[in-house]
C-alpha cells in the first residue's frame, strides 16, 4: 500500500521547499519527495491528485488542555483529537491540568496509552512540575519523563516561589528536561479577567497588566539562565516578553517563546459586550501590541505558535464575565488564524507554517514536522483560499466556546493524514 | 419645538449603561423624572401607568437605599412589585445568574431591576429575557440611575448642566457611579473633573467624558460649581490602596476650608451611604450647600421615568 500525491504546492518550512511536486507515502513514512512532479508515482498503489491545493506537513501543538482524566465533560483526548486533525494538527502535548493532575509515571502511561488507544493524532503527554501543581514539592520528573512525558509545567498557574522553581529548573537541566512555564507575576495579574487599560476600567473589570507577564518573563529567564534549564515561555503576548527571551537567548540561556494563534488575531475590543467566549489568559491586549506580536512572529522571534486549545462547557462560560472560565476551543482555528496573516500581507505561507510545523518539532526533538524522506507522513492537504463561515456548533471539540464562532475565515484543511492513515477527509470531499 | 424633538421617541428596550444615550434621551428622562417630582412634592398621585405590570427587584447584592427607592417608585406607577434578595436565595444553592434570569423570565415579568456583583451581569441577563432590564448597579461598570438622578439633581439645583464644573472626588476606579454620573453630565455639556489618590485613579477616564483625572483636590476644588464625593469603602484603607484613613481625609476629606475654595455658592453631593469624618466633614454634609437628601428624592422620580419608559410605555 503506498499512496502518492501529486500536483500538490509542496510546502516545507526546514527546508524552505515551496514548488509543486508529488510526495510518495509507503508504510508509514514519506518515501519520496519529488519537486516538480505533476503525475503521480506510476509504482503507487493510491493517488490523489491535488491540484490547487498546498501539501504541508501535519501541524504540530505544544499546548492543548482537555479534561481526561476527570473532567471528560469539557473533552476527552479523543475529542481533541478529531477536532486537531480536522484543524491540520497531527501532534499535541496534553497539559497535566487534569484531575488527577498528571504527575506520576503511571498517570502519564494512563494519558499515553488512552490516546494511543482512542485517539488518531499523535498526543503527547507533558508532566506537572510540582506534585498536584502545587507549586512546592518537584514532581517526579526523571520518572515522568522515562515514561514518555515530553515536558514539564506548572501548566496555567506558574511556580509563585521563584527558589522552588529554581531548585526544579536545576534538577531538569540535569536530566534534559525542558520546562514551559507561563510567565505570570500572579501577584499582579490574579485578580485581573482581561487586559489592563482603558476598556477595562470603563467596563468596571479588573485588568491583567502587561507588567505581570513581563517580570514573569524576566525571573523565569534569569533562572534558566542560571541552571541552564531549556525553558518555554508559554504563551507571550507582548512583543516586550519576546525581546526580553530573546536577550537571555544571547547570553546564551536556552529559552523559547510560544504565543497562541488567537493573540494575532484578536484584540482587547473583541471582548466587546463581555463576550466570556473572549476570555481568555493571557488576554487579548490592545491593538499595537497584537501588531507588534505579529512582528515578532515575521522576524522569527517567536519560536511556536500554539493552539492554547482550552474547552470549557457552557455552565463556566454563560457567566457574567468577571466569574466565567478563561479558556478557548482552538483546535481548528490555528490554521486559519495563520493563514490570515499570509491573506493580510504580513506573512509568506512558509513563514505562517515554520512556527506550527518544524519549530515545535524541533523543541521536542521529533522526526515529524517536515517533507522529509523518511519522516513520519504526517501531512496535511489544504485549500489556503477557501473561505468558511466559523459556526460552533460545526467544531469538533466536545465544548466549543470559540471566540471565532461567527467569524468568517480564509483557508481550510481538507485531509489529514497521521503515519500515511487518513485521519480526516473534509465534508465536501465525500 | 424643535424638529428633532418632534420626531423623538424614546426607543431603548433596557436601561443598562448611560452609554447608548443621547442627550435627547437624557433630557427626556429628566424632564419626566421633573413631572414626576413634582407631582410627589404636591401630593398628588401620578397616572398608575404600570397598573397590572409586574416589576421584580432582583437584587444579588445587598441594598436597602436602591431597592427600596426603585420599589416606591414602581409602586407610586401603580406596579406589582416583588422584591428578591437573591444575594440570600437560591444563588447560594448553585444556580447561575442565568438560570434565575429564565426562571423569572418564565413568569412573565414587566421589567427587571437587576444589581449584581459582577461588571456585565445585567447586560448578560438582558440576552436572556424579554422584559425591559433596568440596571441597578453591576459591579465596578454602571449604576445609570444614579448618573440620571445625579444630573437632575444638579439641574434643578442650578437650573442648567452645561458649563458647569463639576469635581468627582474618591474612589474612582472602584465606582460605577463616577463612570455613569462623568457619562451622563459629560452628555448634557459639563465640565467633569476626577479627583483620587493614584490607586484609585483608573487611567483612560477621558473616554468616561471626564475632562481632567487628578490627585490635587485642592486644584481641582478651583472654582467647583458642583463638589460630588464618593464614598470610600473602608477595606481599601487598611494599608492595600491606602495608607490610612487620617492621610486620606487629610489629602481628599472635604472640609469647610477646601470647600471655601470651590465658587461661594457650589453644591455638595454624596451617591450615600457616607463615611462622615472620612470623606465628608458632617457639618458640610448636613450644611446648606448640601443636597444630599434632594439626591435621594430624586432618585425616586429618576426611577418613576425610567420605569414609565421601559415598561409603561410613551411619556
Amino acid at each position: 500500500m503506498s499512496l502518492s500525491i501529486y500536483n500538490a504546492r509542496l510546502l516545507d518550512p526546514a527546508s524552505g521547499l515551496d514548488e509543486t511536486g508529488a510526495i510518495l507515502i509507503d508504510r508509514g513514512k514519506i518515501k519520496e519527495i519529488a519537486n516538480g512532479q505533476t503525475e503521480p508515482h506510476a509504482d503507487a498503489t493510491n493517488t490523489i491528485d491535488a491540484a490547487g491545493l498546498c501539501l504541508a506537513p501535519g501541524l504540530i501543538d505544544l499546548r492543548v488542555k482537555t479534561g481526561e482524566p476527570g473532567i471528560e465533560q469539557k473533552e476527552t483526548l479523543a475529542t481533541a483529537s478529531r477536532s486537531a486533525v480536522a484543524g491540520g494538527i497531527t501532534s499535541f502535548v496534553v497539559m497535566p491540568d487534569t484531575r488527577p493532575v498528571i504527575d506520576d509515571m503511571a498517570l502519564v502511561r494512563f494519558v499515553a496509552d488512552t490516546a494511543r488507544a482512542n485517539a488518531s493524532a499523535r498526543i503527547y503527554p507533558a508532566g506537572a512540575l510540582t506534585t498536584g501543581l502545587d507549586g512546592n514539592a518537584m514532581a517526579e520528573i526523571g520518572l515522568m519523563a522515562q515514561s514518555g512525558a515530553v515536558l514539564f509545567t506548572n501548566g496555567d498557574m506558574p511556580v509563585a516561589n521563584a527558589s522552588i522553581l529554581k531548585r526544579t529548573m536545576a534538577y531538569a537541566a540535569s536530566l534534559g528536561a525542558s520546562i514551559m512555564s507561563r510567565p505570570d507575576e500572579r501577584s499582579l495579574s490574579g485578580s485581573g479577567v482581561m487586559n489592563a487599560g482603558e476598556l477595562a476600567g470603563r467596563m468596571g473589570l479588573p485588568g491583567i497588566p502587561v507588567e505581570a507577564e513581563w517580570i514573569g518573563a524576566m525571573r523565569d529567564t534569569a533562572l534558566a539562565e542560571a541552571t541552564g534549564c531549556t525553558l518555554i515561555l508559554d504563551q507571550v503576548s507582548t512583543p516586550r516578553t519576546v525581546a526580553i527571551a530573546m536577550e537571555a537567548r544571547k547570553r546564551g540561556a536556552k529559552v523559547f517563546t510560544t504565543a497562541a494563534a488567537h493573540s494575532f488575531f484578536f484584540n482587547e475590543l473583541d471582548v466587546g459586550d463581555y463576550l466570556t467566549y473572549c476570555k481568555v489568559n493571557p488576554p487579548f491586549r490592545d491593538e499595537e501590541t497584537r501588531l507588534g506580536l505579529i512582528d515578532a512572529l515575521k522576524n522569527g522571534l517567536i519560536d511556536a505558535v500554539v493552539s492554547a486549545h482550552d474547552p470549557q462547557p457552557p455552565e463556566e462560560k454563560r457567566l457574567p464575565f468577571g466569574e466565567a472560565a478563561f479558556g478557548a476551543a482552538g483546535l481548528e482555528t490555528v490554521l486559519p488564524a495563520m493563514l490570515s496573516l499570509v491573506h493580510d500581507g504580513p506573512l509568506s505561507l512558509l513563514e505562517a507554517l515554520a512556527p506550527i510545523t518544524c519549530r515545535p518539532a524541533d523543541m521536542l526533538g521529533l522526526p515529524q514536522g517536515r517533507l522529509a524522506k523518511n519522516a513520519p507522513a504526517d501531512v496535511i492537504l489544504f485549500d489556503p483560499g477557501k473561505p468558511w463561515l466559523c459556526e460552533r456548533e460545526h467544531l469538533r471539540s466536545r465544548s466549543t466556546n470559540s471566540p471565532f464562532d461567527g467569524r468568517r475565515l480564509q483557508g481550510r484543511v481538507l485531509r489529514t493524514f497521521v503515519g500515511g492513515e487518513e485521519v480526516f477527509a473534509h465534508a465536501s470531499l465525500a | 419645538m424643535n424638529r428633532a424633538a418632534y420626531h423623538y421617541s424614546f426607543d431603548h428596550e433596557h436601561l443598562l449603561s448611560i452609554e447608548g444615550l443621547s442627550p435627547l434621551d437624557i433630557t427626556h428622562i429628566l424632564d419626566l423624572a421633573d413631572r414626576y417630582a413634582e407631582a410627589t412634592r404636591a401630593g398628588i398621585r401620578p397616572d398608575p401607568v404600570l397598573k397590572g405590570k409586574v416589576v421584580v427587584n432582583l437584587f444579588f447584592e445587598n441594598s436597602t437605599r436602591t431597592m427600596s427607592s426603585f420599589e416606591i417608585a414602581a409602586r407610586r406607577l401603580g406596579a406589582d412589585v416583588i422584591s428578591m434578595p437573591v444575594a440570600a436565595s437560591s444563588v447560594k444553592k448553585g444556580e447561575t445568574l442565568i438560570d434565575t434570569a429564565m426562571t423569572l423570565n418564565a413568569m412573565k415579568p414587566d421589567a427587571l431591576i437587576v444589581r449584581h456583583s459582577a461588571s456585565g451581569g445585567p447586560k448578560l441577563l438582558s440576552r436572556k429575557v424579554d422584559c425591559a432590564v433596568i440596571n441597578a448597579g453591576d459591579g465596578t461598570h454602571q449604576h445609570p440611575t444614579q448618573g440620571l438622578l445625579d444630573t437632575l439633581t444638579i439641574r434643578r439645583t442650578k437650573g442648567r448642566i452645561e458649563g458647569l464644573k463639576v469635581v468627582i472626588c474618591g474612589d474612582i476606579a472602584h465606582s460605577r457611579v463616577a463612570r455613569s454620573t462623568t457619562q451622563a453630565l459629560h452628555l448634557m455639556g459639563a465640565e467633569v473633573h476626577l479627583c483620587a489618590p493614584r490607586t484609585l485613579l483608573p487611567s483612560g477616564t477621558e473616554t468616561w467624558g471626564a475632562a481632567s483625572a487628578t490627585t490635587d483636590f485642592d486644584k481641582a476644588l478651583k472654582g467647583a460649581d458642583i463638589v460630588m464625593m464618593l464614598r470610600l469603602q473602608l477595606e481599601r484603607m487598611d494599608g492595600a490602596f491606602l495608607p490610612s484613613r487620617r492621610e486620606y481625609f487629610s489629602y481628599f476629606g472635604l472640609t469647610k476650608d477646601r470647600l471655601a475654595l470651590a465658587k461661594p455658592d457650589a453644591t455638595v453631593m454624596h451617591p450615600g451611604p457616607m463615611n462622615r469624618g472620612i470623606e465628608i466633614e458632617s457639618a458640610i454634609a448636613d450644611g446648606e450647600q448640601s443636597v444630599i437628601t434632594e439626591q435621594v428624592e430624586m432618585g425616586v422620580a429618576v426611577r418613576e421615568a425610567v420605569l414609565h419608559l421601559l415598561a409603561g410605555g410613551p411619556a
